[in-house]
């Protein structure tokens, strides 16, 4: 009986066909092709047609593995085995499609897998590429907009110590705006660069938090007002003065929100709120909010906001560049924080982020105080005495203005280099008592420049003070260039005051 | 007259072969990948003038990491060799030199025409620079989605085989 269930699960699932040298079938059993005795198997399926290859080689049998015999109503996948035997060549073919459909899943998920992984690795390398191009050329740019934009600041500054007629002094105060505005932009362009890049590290110090606050409310009420708008602030009692965190990053955080917040609130009130979360241990975590009685922001525009280069029509035409908010998610996230907006059409709009700020102790936070007093004490230049400066610079557009801020100061006896390759040459040659150097100048860096001077055997050379100026702002190269030997890097552009309270602070250290 | 010719696809999987077949073989092309397990015979019919044509068997092969990989009895009988790579996935071409020489060793002095596939997906600058770049010597670059060349490719290689009898 077994016998015959063997011969009925075999006739279901395997066949034997005997076909001559032309694959004429001369004898056959089971049911998986639809075969006839003197049919020839070549027009049955093409694998059968390129056979004929295989009938007139030597080898007594040959495998093929999971053949696909698709015969118009069903695919079949079988093994097929070939056997030559003296009557011609036996074909044995198993029905496995079962088995192989299986495995074709198997096979799907893994092969989808891996491609999906690769297309990937691939995406995520071209966007890569692109993010590092554009962080070049913003970093090029910022650096060509660097010295005008400090000639233009100097000048500006210059110009307005000079006698000037009314008319001039409006004038003057657009240009200064403008100024300012450019630098704003300069900044901001470069964070969003810095931050792409992952260069941007926050710098925890320990700051005076209602002052930067009250400055806060102080700017932006009077921007307010000449836009005819209202300005409120409120602040919790429990908001501690001192906290230590990024005050620079913090205050970028804010200006770009209120900026943004007056630009496109035409009437009404914009406001500046800061409440207080809690306090565990020492760190206090504040709630900040920045809310506007603008046209709000429709519901789809809210998820690319936050995106670089992209802005709303403001409703007085004023440009931008679309980074502000893009900068603000970013300085958040590297403060652990999340930017937060709730606005609707004719609503107005709410920004709001929640931040943990460090709380010193009380015996560090006066220490911290004192050095701080210390250092301001020293800004200030000392009376009767004049000091020998070396000035190298070979922009000669940066050169002047530099020159016109130090003599009206009158502290300093000034030499003047433009070349690199000049500068220790006149050191050793004469005595000067602090060094105001570029970094980018032709024939020797100032950085290279800078080491060479700290490996110096003569200590009245080896410990001048240098200051470096650059208009790479970036903080890696700022930090560079420390490590070189350069006691302080200014970032261009800066102002008379940054310049002389720095020199001032070197002198009298 | 007409001959019959065993021409084996080879390639990593997921660089196009089988699409680039019913795209010669039925002129249609589907966007679902689907992995093809052993192998798939299917046959078309060149006409090469008004007395020669060859009945082309093609043998769409598995794609594998490597053709060490391909099984030696579905290469028995060949005639000619089509090789493919996916213009957009280096991984299916970074190793073209020794697949190469793999293929000439299995199947020495049969015809071999190397494709780069999906040219739809990449722009001419940027397919010119990465072949470039990866000093690749193709023979011919194909969009089995557009159609773009594959004609060409199989109508070259019927010429090969028809010379080469």
């Amino acid at each position: 009986m077994l016998d015959h269930y063997k011969q009925d699960y075999n006739k279901q699932r395997q066949q034997f066909v005997l076909i001559d040298q032309l694959g004429l079938v001369l004898e056959y059993t089971g049911i998986l092709l639809p075969i006839k005795k003197g049919q020839n198997l070549k027009e049955l399926h093409p694998f059968f047609e390129s056979l004929d290859a295989l009938l007139a080689m030597p080898n007594p049998e040959f495998s093929f593995y999971c053949v696909h015999l698709d015969l118009g109503t069903e695919d079949l996948i079988a093994d097929i085995d070939m056997v030559r035997k003296k009557e011609g060549m036996l074909l044995v073919i198993h029905d496995l499609t079962e088995h192989y459909n299986s495995y074709q899943a198997v096979a799907q998920a893994r092969n989808e897998s891996i491609i999906n992984e690769e297309l990937i690795v691939l995406k995520n390398t071209e966007l890569e590429e692109r993010e590092r191009f554009k962080n070049l050329f913003i970093q090029n740019f910022s650096h060509e907009l660097r010295n005008p934009l400090m000639s233009s600041m100097a000048i500006t500054q210059i110009l307005s110590d000079t006698s000037l007629s009314s008319e001039q002094e409006q004038l003057l105060e657009v240009l200064r705006d403008s100024n300012t505005h450019l630098k704003l932009l300069l900044e901001d362009t470069l964070s969003i660069s810095m931050i792409a890049s992952g260069k941007l590290v926050m710098k925890n110090t320990l700051f005076n938090l209602h002052k930067m606050l009250d400055l806060l409310s102080f700017t932006y009420k009077t921007k307010a007002k000449a836009k005819g708008l209202q300005f409120t602030y409120k602040a919790a009692k429990q908001v501690p003065e001192y906290v230590e965190g990024d005050r620079l990053r913090l205050y970028q955080v804010l200006t770009n929100l209120l900026d943004n917040a007056l630009k496109y609130t035409v009437k009404g009130s914009v406001s500046l709120t800061v409440g207080f979360n809690q306090q565990w241990a020492n760190k206090v975590h504040l709630h900040f909010e920045v809310t506007d009685s603008g046209p709000g922001i429709p519901e789809d525009k809210q998820p690319t906001i936050f995106e670089t280069f992209s802005q709303l029509a403001s409703p007085d035409k004023q440009q931008g560049t679309g980074l502000g908010l893009a900068l603000v998610k970013g300085l958040l996230a590297l403060m652990d924080s999340t930017i937060v907006l709730h606005s609707a059409t004719g609503k107005g709009s709410t920004f709001s982020f929640d931040l943990g700020l460090k709380v010193p102790l009380q015996s560090a936070m006066q220490q911290q105080i004192d050095i701080g007093s210390a250092a301001t004490s020293r800004k200030m230049g000392s009376p009767g005495r004049k000091y020998k400066l070396l000035l190298v610079e070979d922009d000669e557009r940066v050169l002047t203005v530099l020159f016109k801020m130090l003599m009206d100061s009158d502290q300093f006896y000034i030499d003047v280099l433009t070349d690199g390759g000049e500068v220790l040459e006149t050191v050793i040659q004469n005595e000067y008592d602090l060094i105001l150097m570029d970094i980018n100048l032709p024939n020797t860096r100032g950085d290279h420049i800078t080491r060479i001077i700290r490996d110096f055997p003569f200590k009245n050379v080896k410990q001048l003070p240098i200051i470096g100026m650059t208009a790479y702002a970036y903080e890696d190269h700022m930090q560079a260039y420390k490590e070189a030997g350069m006691n302080t890097v200014l970032a261009k552009p800066f102002d008379k005051e940054e310049l002389l309270q720095n020199i001032f602070m070197l002198l009298h250290s | 007259m007409q001959r019959s010719k065993k021409v084996v696809i080879l390639g990593h999987f997921g660089v196009g072969k089988t699409s680039l077949i019913r795209r010669f073989v039925t002129n249609q092309f589907s966007d679902q990948y689907k992995v093809t397990i052993g192998v798939h015979i299917s046959k078309k019919v060149v006409t090469l003038s008004a007395e020669e044509s060859i009945s082309m068997i093609l043998w769409d092969l598995e794609g594998t990491d490597s053709l060490d990989q391909v099984r030696d009895a579905y290469l028995l009988g060949t005639h000619g060799v089509i090789f493919v790579f996916d213009v957009t996935r280096p991984s299916t071409f970074q190793q073209l030199n020794s697949d190469l020489k793999i293929v000439s060793k299995k199947l020495p002095e049969r015809p071999l025409l190397v494709v780069g596939n999906k040219k739809d997906l990449v722009s001419e600058k940027d397919l010119n620079e990465l072949l470039l770049s990866h000093n690749i010597s193709h023979d011919f670059l194909t969009s089995a989605k557009t159609g773009d060349t594959v004609e060409d490719v199989f109508l070259n290689l019927a010429t090969l085989l028809n010379t080469d009898a």
